[in-house]
């Protein structure tokens, strides 16, 4: 019987979600009735319009890019000739420029620093600005804005004139910035906002410095939600030491003890506060510290930790304990953490650290570039990715092959056999190589020629030795086996890189 | 042969009438036969079944009743073919004639949800005596004219139509929907209520109407149980049981790529079909590879595609194995690394396929513990719970596959929690598969009803750990046991467990 649960068109991909298509600028809507927007006008001080021309590779057709698509926005001029922008404004740009509101005067520019994660980039001219600057002052940052502080965001109108709108704190949380994977600190502002051309992440102020960039607004509701000056700081600080290292995360999963006879059962006490550790991330920095799945977090850095996995901020109130790792501390930093294990206090402490993306087995997000893939003969091999998952639509995690999705969470055997990422075999083209195997695809590779595949490079070599003139494929799933001829294939590679399919490369290993 | 579908694309509907949705005339008066109705037709019968359709998200109460109807055909004294979806699950059977005023009850003989076939007879075998029973032909020729007698929708007489054979293939049977089989094709209008009446070729029957598209997807398409499935069922009841179809359960990958031809040491003459996989529990499993490439099938030559040829006719091979029965033998010629060998295969059904179908006849096993309830997972239950749950819906997926049967012969899911102040901090894990409870790893839901008994360590908990999800469960036990007796009442519940034994 001919089982083909895995079918994968390549034809109709091109609707796959990039970072682009998910960011949210404000959304215009109509002004709400009887409530006057505060707006005041003043001079530009220290914006520029940055307009950004950016072409994210196609993940699910990988010698591909999808068409260029343009971005405009606001960047805050900092020290130095630095402009901060969001890292969604920037993410896939193949041309950034920076516009002067007034004159319309251009310069280039380049990516300095980007973090997708924290979602902010630095960028610089890329040739001397000369004057181009002169008459703007740069912001500087700050910190230290609260629940009830009042801020204003800056928006520059047609000519360059400067609109103010008024804005204020009523939360400080912590919430997720663009990736799913990451939780940073957010203020969460009531107040109206007009969106002017240009609105991509707007700066928020306090007192003439900067104190957060707005990365979502909700017009039904009124609020804003702004990427913060201590996060902003944080990322700069990292930056100005010349070696970026990302921000910190402690790598576990916890849940609440709020139910009495779980508490019970931990052998927590009334007062006992703190939270249950299901997941220990590996790699993480719990894992270095030794932290073990079902100890009670109770305190750290000295902070008490409370049933929700809370603590109280000096600043803010009560904030999730994931800030004292992202925004309080940086990587190589000692934690100390106090836990509760077979009912004793353990305390722990070590160095925070983070996981590179690139030293995960499945990418969890790709920016900047494309995955790596590899065509022999129409097969089409690429890394096992979270952005190919992804681009099979809103409900990835059950359209897209199951068995990927399930891989995807459940990478612990893959990297015990030595796997440095995935390779899966993704769709067949149609040459005279892969003649009956159309409609094979979406599986795991585990070895070719009889060697094993860790990652691409492990099949690019692989591809060099084929046996009798034939390749031979073992996948993990249906069909199992796949053979091609060694000569078939080489010579369709020939027509593949000129032919109707003018893939301009054959693979690409990075 | 029973075959694993893990992809359906065609929507069918079986063509089975619910009441309700027609419209009825009252009048039911005897009626002199109508002139030109041959009596020959008088053992077309129409089915009234009444029914109670389980609902698996309350597994402990009778279910919603219901009724349908269908057609029927007499085919030895007092025995009646139809489909196994126009009796399944019923509670009472009604058969009436053309031309009886009588409702006569019946009940189930045979059933077959496998090939979609039932026997059923007269409870008053008396009934049946004057009628005569209708004989089976063969596999109708395409293009050959048919017609399909039966009582389907539009009316309360018998209805005729007429058409052609279409095609004559395998195709998926849409009652259990795991399984395929022989199927004719035919474009004469087959409709609701049609279901199990006797498909006529110069007055012999050449097959059960069944099913057929819906939709706007296909038109005129019909689809009939021809003779070789009909007589296959007849003659596997004749020692009094039903003992299904056998299966490979082996999946193949047709041999069309040079390459391959090449690597398997096949002479480029068309014949040999490549294992792609083997259900090691199954009746090829330890014989037959991956990687092997069948040349024939009980002598039969099997081609690259996987076909054999019957008669002239290019056909699946599997149909070599439909034909035959129970601990029937078969030989299977193998190439395995250039070397040719031949091998015995034993016919056996292979079991946890059935997890994947639709299940009738089957009380909905459960238990329930202070609001959790645990099911086994199967296709009823995924349908009804609608679980969107990816692990879930992997493990169901890859069952097979994935040989996931072996260490959990069966997936116990908690599937629902009925609310209470013992449970409300476990909501939101619903929908989760069991690992163990209170130590015991769960392999079938009778494992979950003996180790919440159990009392583990100081026995004042009750431990449940989820597959996967990131926290036990835990009940205080003199909590959960004061609560259990106030949710059955609250919620209606008149037991706690059903486990399949009475």
């Amino acid at each position: 019987m001919n089982t083909f649960r895995l079918i994968l068109p390549i034809l109709s991909l091109l609707g796959g979600i990039g970072f682009a298509q998910q960011v949210t600028p404000p959304q215009k809507e109509e002004p709400v009735i009887n409530v006057p927007i505060q707006v005041t006008t003043a001079e530009n001080t220290s914006l520029v319009k940055v307009n950004v021309t950016n072409q994210p590779w196609s993940h699910r057709i990988p010698w591909q890019k999808t068409s260029p698509g343009a971005r405009r926005g606001l960047g805050v001029l900092l020290e130095g000739n630095r402009i901060l922008v969001t890292a969604q404004m920037v993410g896939d740009a193949t041309y950034i420029e920076l516009e002067q509101a007034e004159s319309g005067r251009k310069l280039t520019a380049k990516m300095k620093a980007v973090d997708y994660e924290a979602n902010l980039a630095l960028l610089e001219p890329a040739d001397a600005p000369a004057d181009f600057f002169a008459g703007l002052k740069p912001l500087s940052i700050v910190t230290t804005a609260k629940i009830g502080d009042k801020l204003e965001t800056w928006q520059l109108g047609r000519v360059g004139d400067l609109i103010i709108t008024p804005l204020e704190i009523n939360k400080v949380l912590v919430t997720r910035y663009a990736l799913e994977t990451s939780l940073f600190l957010t203020y969460e502002t009531v107040g109206i906002i007009r969106t002017e051309a240009n609105s991509f992440t707007l700066p928020v102020v306090k007192d003439g410095k900067l104190a957060g960039l707005l990365l979502r607004y909700d017009s039904k509701n009124q609020t804003g939600v702004v990427l913060p000056g201590p996060i902003i700081e944080h990322f700069l600080t990292d930056v100005a030491d010349g070696e970026y290292q990302g921000f910190a995360s402690l790598g576990v999963e916890y849940q609440t003890t709020l139910d009495e006879q779980f508490r019970e059962y931990l052998g927590m006490s009334k007062d006992t506060p703190g939270v249950y550790i299901s997941t220990v991330a590996k790699d993480g920095s719990a894992q270095s510290l030794g932290v073990k799945e079902g100890d009670i977090i109770l305190e750290m850095n000295g902070k008490k930790i409370d049933s929700r996995g809370d603590y109280k901020d000096p600043l803010y109130g009560t904030l999730n304990m994931s800030h004292i790792v992202r925004g309080n501390s940086y990587v190589g930093e000692n934690l100390k953490i106090k836990v509760l294990r077979e009912g004793k206090e353990v305390e722990l402490s070590g160095k925070l650290t983070r996981k590179n993306p690139k030293d995960f087995l499945v990418w969890p997000y790709l920016f900047d570039r494309g995955s790596n893939y590899l065509i022999m003969g129409g097969l089409v091999f690429q890394d096992l990715s979270m952005p190919y998952l992804q681009s099979f639509g809103e409900d990835w995690e059950t359209s897209a092959p199951l068995r990927l999705v399930f891989t995807a969470k459940h990478t612990d055997e893959y990297e015990k056999q030595g796997k440095r990422k995935l390779v899966i075999l993704a769709a067949a083209l149609p040459t005279r190589t892969t003649q009956g195997y159309e409609r094979v695809g979406g599986s795991i590779v585990t070895k070719v020629n009889g060697l094993d595949i860790n990652d691409m490079s492990d099949l690019d070599k692989a591809f060099k030795e084929p046996k009798d003139g034939l390749h031979t494929i073992e996948l993990e799933d249906f069909p199992k086996i796949l053979f091609i001829d060694a000569i078939t294939a080489e010579s369709d590679n020939l027509k593949l890189l000129n032919g109707a399919f003018r893939i301009g490369s054959l693979k690409k290993i990075e | 042969m029973t075959k694993l579908l893990f992809l359906s694309a065609l929507t069918f509907t079986a063509m089975f009438s619910l009441c309700g949705k027609e419209a009825k005339p009252a009048a039911s008066v005897a009626t002199p036969a109508v002139a030109g109705q041959p009596d020959d037709w008088e053992g077309i019968v129409r089915i009234e079944a009444s029914f109670l359709l389980p609902d698996y998200r309350t597994p402990w109460q009778g279910g919603r009743p219901s009724s349908g109807s269908g057609t029927g055909w007499m085919v030895g004294k007092n025995k009646f073919i139809t489909n196994a979806h126009v009796v399944s699950n019923s509670t009472k059977l009604v058969i009436r004639t053309m031309n009886d005023p009588e409702p006569h009850e019946a009940r189930i003989v045979f059933i077959a949800h496998d090939c979609d076939l039932a026997m059923i007879e007269a409870v008053d075998p008396k009934f049946a005596e004057p009628l005569k029973p209708l004989k089976l032909d063969g596999i109708p020729k395409l293009n050959t004219e048919v017609i399909v007698v039966g009582y389907p929708v539009g009316g309360d007489r018998m209805s005729v139509t007429r058409g052609v054979v279409s095609r004559v293939d395998f195709q998926s049977y849409s009652h259990s929907g795991i399984d395929q089989h022989l199927t004719v094709q035919v474009d004469a209008a087959i409709n609701p209520g049609n279901s199990g009446g006797p498909v006529l070729q110069n007055g012999k029957v050449v097959g059960v109407a069944f099913q057929g598209y819906s939709g706007a997807v296909a038109q005129n398409v019909g689809y009939i149980i021809p003779v070789p499935v009909i007589e296959r069922f007849l003659k596997d009841v004749s020692d009094g049981e039903y003992d299904h179809y056998m299966d490979l359960a082996i999946t193949d990958f047709p041999i069309e790529n040079p390459a391959q031809i090449k690597a398997l040491g096949l002479e480029n003459d068309g014949v040999g079909v490549m294992i792609s996989n083997v259900e090691s529990a199954g009746a090829a499993g330890g014989l037959i590879e991956i990687g092997d490439v069948i040349l024939s099938i009980d002598g039969n030559t099997v081609y690259n595609n996987g076909l054999i040829r019957v008669d002239g006719d290019m056909i699946d091979m599997n149909e070599i194995v439909e034909r035959k029965f129970a601990g029937d033998k078969i030989e299977v010629e193998i190439l395995r690394k250039g070397e040719k060998k031949k091998v015995e295969l034993t016919l056996k059904r292979f079991l946890p396929y059935l997890t994947l179908g639709e299940q009738y006849n089957e009380r909905p096993r459960y238990v329930l513990y202070a609001g959790l309830l645990f099911q086994p997972m199967n296709r009823n239950l995924m349908d009804a719970h609608g679980i969107r749950d990816p692990l879930v819906n992997y493990v169901f997926d890859n069952y097979l596959t994935k040989e996931i049967y072996k260490e959990r012969p069966e997936v116990v899911v908690l599937t629902t929690i009925l609310p209470d102040k013992v449970n409300s901090f476990l909501v939101g894990y619903q929908q989760s598969i069991v690992d163990e409870v209170n130590g015991v790893k769960i392999k079938t839901l009778k494992d979950v009803a003996e180790a919440l008994k159990i009392k583990e360590g100081d026995g004042k908990f009750v431990v449940i750990k989820l597959l996967e999800k990131n926290r036990p469960l835990v009940l205080k036990r003199e909590f959960s046991d004061v609560a259990h007796p106030r949710i059955m009442q609250t919620y209606e519940v008149s037991a706690d467990s059903y486990l399949g034994d009475e």
